[in-house]
């Protein structure tokens, strides 16, 4: 009696079918049907932090759940290791990379990080690395990045030195110069700089990040290996890991690329040294080469990672593909952020040109946003009142640095919006003389919050006070 | 109105879950497979998957609000469920992570860290049976002996009649090191081992291991939950694991790892680091970056699943173990071999002998066999090859690894005993399958 499993190469997964050939690009109405499941009623300007996956992958996702709860062991042995390296094939051709062997599928960015950090802490634990070899990074680096530096670097007796980079930012060239006077110093300390972190596209403030130039000096200047956090990349710039040229490159899929949470995929420039990183949870596959013991971490639901040929399957059904929509995110989230910050007559965080998807918008200074906790309670304050979900950074001025000023003083707040496709709707927030009027437009009809005059001088009393009454709790925010 | 005769009727009994509606949880299975592996990748009925997938669609319609108000609430009545389960002290005591590979790669870290801040030395030893799970064993080498130790390797007599057999083996082989002046800093043992199956004797071989003075003792039971009775303060281990998906009816993937509290339970941490690094295992692993964190927020409507059968999750434990013994009995008098082990020291799982004229010469022949009874007769079970020792006359070589979970049919059993009588009919030989056979290298 034979059996339907595949073997030998064939393969029964979803997005093996030839997709129907259709003359028509996908139109607005299926753009909105696609994303019915988000709530309707929020602005989610938010797409930086967490994605969005349309209702079709969701489909194809849920068909490899299916196929593997089914006949788990025939999933196992006979489709889950073609299904892998089918969607690694499809990433090695999206980032420009020479050989699948280059590609690895992770969870996330995260895993990536602890990857490539876990072996430097090894460098020093087998006596490779000497104390106070050094690991370099921006100081706006995702936190969980600067604490994966903590536990396996400083841990280890590697020491850190921090790019502070300048924000709000003008032009590339003041983040290179920055960049350079950095790693002078560390240089000059006598310091060996065995690894440098860099940011594609950074995520609190958000701008992107000359990355070609700095790798480039990162060469020049003799540090041992570059590892390119691109969190945010794919889906939103341009990514070409060739032209980049950083030995580690890693980014998230299932933000702008419309997975499904979560997968992201690790480039590893091959070389003596790639040969060396494992993943930290160790399986069958141990030392059979990172993207084959990536591919098994035990029993888990490995559908996120499957579903990227049915991804670019989606994506190309708009106009001009992933390049298509990537420029007319950058068109509208430009767009949207000059119109905020004519109506709020506050700035924009970086140029045009240095922002892809994302945008840092000033708030009015006459919200007073102090500290993060007010940066945290003003957060939620959107969601919960107004429902609008956008993260806001508090900026922080050391030394002699310069502040931005609107009409009223120094801009201490930031928002960072996201444009994806249509389907968020926008929050256009007024402040308006003696009154704070907060309103919600696009498809909503005036949902106001009038502040009393003599509480509109500091948005943190106003919400401490709504705390104080027992309107919404206090959260322990992180902006991601 | 005078309320005493209503509230004198008396409540009805809560309906247990019926056979038909077991079936109907587990249609989705493959229908013509006999699924007799239920100890490899475990199973999940179509109400929890639904569950998961409402939480699923929570996540991505609005996530944000689900990562600031939900998660972390979701996750700790998860914990607290497992808690009370596992009749564990303190729910810091507990953390949730994805299955058991993980949970080993966490502790067997926190030993290399050992070595490299200079609380172990090099050459200080790690003591496992030669059976433990192939991932463990390559964790150890990627953490453990990478950072200097060394590995104890204890045989498992198999087949075993007795406790005692192992509990021999395992002081014989401490004393040896003690002889030796290896100093034992890590026990790994198995509650319920992988191939051959085999329930250990955990709180004696833990006893053994505080008498010779082991600074951790680790129990590995990945098929431990749903599987075996799992008693934290009973077992007295410093690290426990055990799957949540194998037999305890979790979509994939979820475990638990319990880490007694101690000064050193504390230093423990999770691989992939997040904001939520230092602020405790438990609460490391509930944010590991964006990812589903569904399967793990489903734990206590697996708990009310369960608590539809009869007796809970203790009532499946007995049934499985009765039928699954049954099965083997029944396999072994069908084709004149024997089980593995004495009923009492198995669990949902038991092995059973193979008749030797197949002749399983090798593990790669109990690849072919495993890979030849899927694709021609439709039956998914494991199959275990069992090197001869010196000296035997005519011993088995060959055992299958039944389990027995709530979705099975007798017919399933009957339907490999045929399967093997057909190829012993047909003087079958695992030699007559190419070595190309198995498509994994």
């Amino acid at each position: 009696m034979q059996h339907e499993y595949p073997r030998n190469g064939e393969s029964t997964h979803p997005s093996s079918k030839k997709p129907k050939l259709s003359s028509k690009f996908i139109t607005e109405s299926d753009i909105r049907d696609e994303f019915s499941h988000h709530q309707q009623r929020v602005a989610r300007i938010n797409n930086g932090s967490y994605g969005s996956c349309p209702d079709s992958v969701l489909t194809a996702q849920r068909r490899w759940q299916l196929q593997f709860l089914r006949q788990p062991d025939a999933f196992y042995f006979n489709v889950l290791r073609d299904g892998i390296t089918a969607s690694r094939e499809t990433i090695k051709d999206l980032i420009n990379a020479d050989h699948v062997d280059e590609v690895s599928l992770v969870d996330n960015a995260t895993t990536a990080a602890a990857i490539v950090l876990q072996r430097i802490g090894r460098n020093f634990a087998e006596g490779k690395f000497q104390k106070n070899d050094t690991v370099l990074m921006l100081h706006c680096a995702f936190q969980a990045v600067k604490k994966s530096i903590q536990a396996y670097v400083t841990r280890a007796g590697g020491s850190v030195i921090e790019v502070r980079l300048p924000f709000p930012v003008n032009s590339e060239e003041e983040i290179i110069s920055e960049f350079k006077k950095s790693i002078e110093e560390g240089k000059s300390n006598g310091r060996n700089i065995r690894l440098a972190i860099i940011d594609h596209i950074t995520s609190m403030p958000s701008v992107v990040i000359p990355v070609k130039e700095l790798v480039r000096i990162c060469r020049a200047e003799g540090i041992e290996q570059v590892f390119v956090d691109a969190a945010h990349a794919i889906g939103s710039v341009e990514v070409d890991v060739k032209e980049v040229g950083a030995d580690f490159y890693v980014s998230n899929l299932h933000k702008w690329f419309f997975c499904p949470p979560s997968v992201a995929f690790l480039y590893c420039k091959k070389s003596t040294s790639s040969s060396d990183l494992h993943h930290p949870v160790v399986s069958h596959e141990y030392g059979n080469g990172l993207p084959i013991e990536s591919a098994w971490i035990g029993t888990r639901d490995y559908s996120s990672q499957l579903v990227v040929p049915a991804v670019l399957e989606f994506i190309n059904r708009f106009e001009g593909g992933i390049n298509g929509i990537m420029k007319k995110n950058h068109d509208e989230v430009v767009k949207m952020g000059k119109m905020l910050a004519e109506s709020w007559g506050t700035n924009l965080g970086s140029p045009p040109e240095m922002s892809a998807a994302m945008i840092m918008v000033g708030l009015p200074s006459r919200l007073c946003l102090h500290s993060e906790e007010d940066a945290v309670m003003l957060r939620s304050h959107l969601r919960d009142r107004y429902e609008v979900e956008v993260p806001i950074f508090h900026q922080v001025y050391v030394d002699r640095e310069e502040g931005v000023r609107d009409k009223d003083g120094f801009i201490t707040g930031y928002v960072r919006i996201s444009h994806q496709l249509r389907m968020g709707k926008l929050a256009k927030c007024f402040i308006r003389n003696e009154e704070a009027v907060i309103k919600v437009g696009e498809g909503f009809h005036g949902i106001t919050c009038v502040l009393p005059a003599s509480d509109v001088c500091c948005i943190s009393q106003f919400l401490k006070n709504r705390i104080k009454g027992g309107q919404g709790a206090a959260r322990k925010n992180w902006n991601f | 109105m005078n309320s005493t005769s209503i509230s004198a009727a008396v409540t009805p009994q809560p309906l247990f879950i019926t056979p038909a509606e077991v079936c109907s949880e587990f249609s989705y299975h493959h229908p013509s497979v006999a699924r007799i592996n239920n100890g490899g990748f475990g199973c999940c009925p179509s109400s929890l998957i639904s569950y998961q997938r409402q939480i699923q669609m929570q996540w991505l319609r609005q996530p944000d609000e689900f990562f600031f108000n939900q998660l972390q609430p979701g996750m700790l009545r998860s914990r607290n469920v497992i808690k009370d389960l596992i009749n564990a002290d303190h729910v810091d005591e507990v953390s949730i992570v994805d299955n058991v590979s993980t949970a080993i790669s966490i502790v067997l870290q926190h030993m290399a860290w050992g070595f490299a801040e200079g609380k172990f030395h090099s050459g200080d030893a790690t003591v496992m049976f030669h059976c433990a799970y192939g991932a463990v064993k390559k964790s150890v080498e990627a953490y453990f002996v990478r950072a200097g130790g060394y590995v104890i390797e204890v045989p498992l007599p198999f087949p075993v009649n007795s406790d005692d057999e192992i509990l021999q083996e395992f002081r014989q082989a401490l004393d040896k090191s003690k002889q030796n002046g290896r100093r034992v800093r890590l026990a790994i043992i198995d509650h319920v081992t992988f191939m051959p199956t085999v329930v250990m004797p955990v709180k004696q071989l833990v006893s053994i291991c505080r008498e010779a003075g082991i600074d951790h003792v680790f129990i590995d039971a990945a098929h431990g939950i749903g599987c075996v009775d799992v008693d934290m303060k009973q077992i007295g281990a410093d690290f426990y694991t055990s799957n949540l998906h194998k037999w305890l009816f979790c979509p994939p993937s979820a475990a638990f790892l319990y880490c007694r509290k101690s000064n050193q339970s504390s230093a423990l941490h999770h691989p992939v680091v997040t904001h939520q690094y230092g602020n405790g295992l438990a609460t490391e692993s509930s944010w590991i970056g964006t990812r589903d964190y569904s399967a793990q927020l489903v734990v206590p409507k697996v708990l009310e699943f369960v608590n539809r059968f009869e007796g809970g999750i203790d009532g499946i434990k007995r049934r499985n173990h009765d039928a699954v013994v049954d099965m083997g009995e029944m396999l072994a008098k069908a084709w004149g071999t024997q089980l593995g082990c004495p009923p009492h020291m198995c669990s949902s799982m038991v092995m059973v002998g193979l008749p030797a004229c197949l002749h399983v010469s090798s593990d790669q022949d109990s690849w072919k066999l495993r890979t030849y009874l899927r694709d021609k007769f439709g039956v998914e079970v494991s199959i275990y090859y069992r090197p001869p020792k010196d000296g035997e006359v005519g011993p088995l070589t060959g055992y299958a690894r039944i389990s027995y979970q709530v979705y099975n049919k007798v017919d399933d059993y009957y339907k490999f005993r045929d399967a093997i009588n057909q190829l012993v009919h047909d003087a079958f030989t695992c030699a007559s399958l190419p070595d190309s056979y198995i498509r994994l290298v």
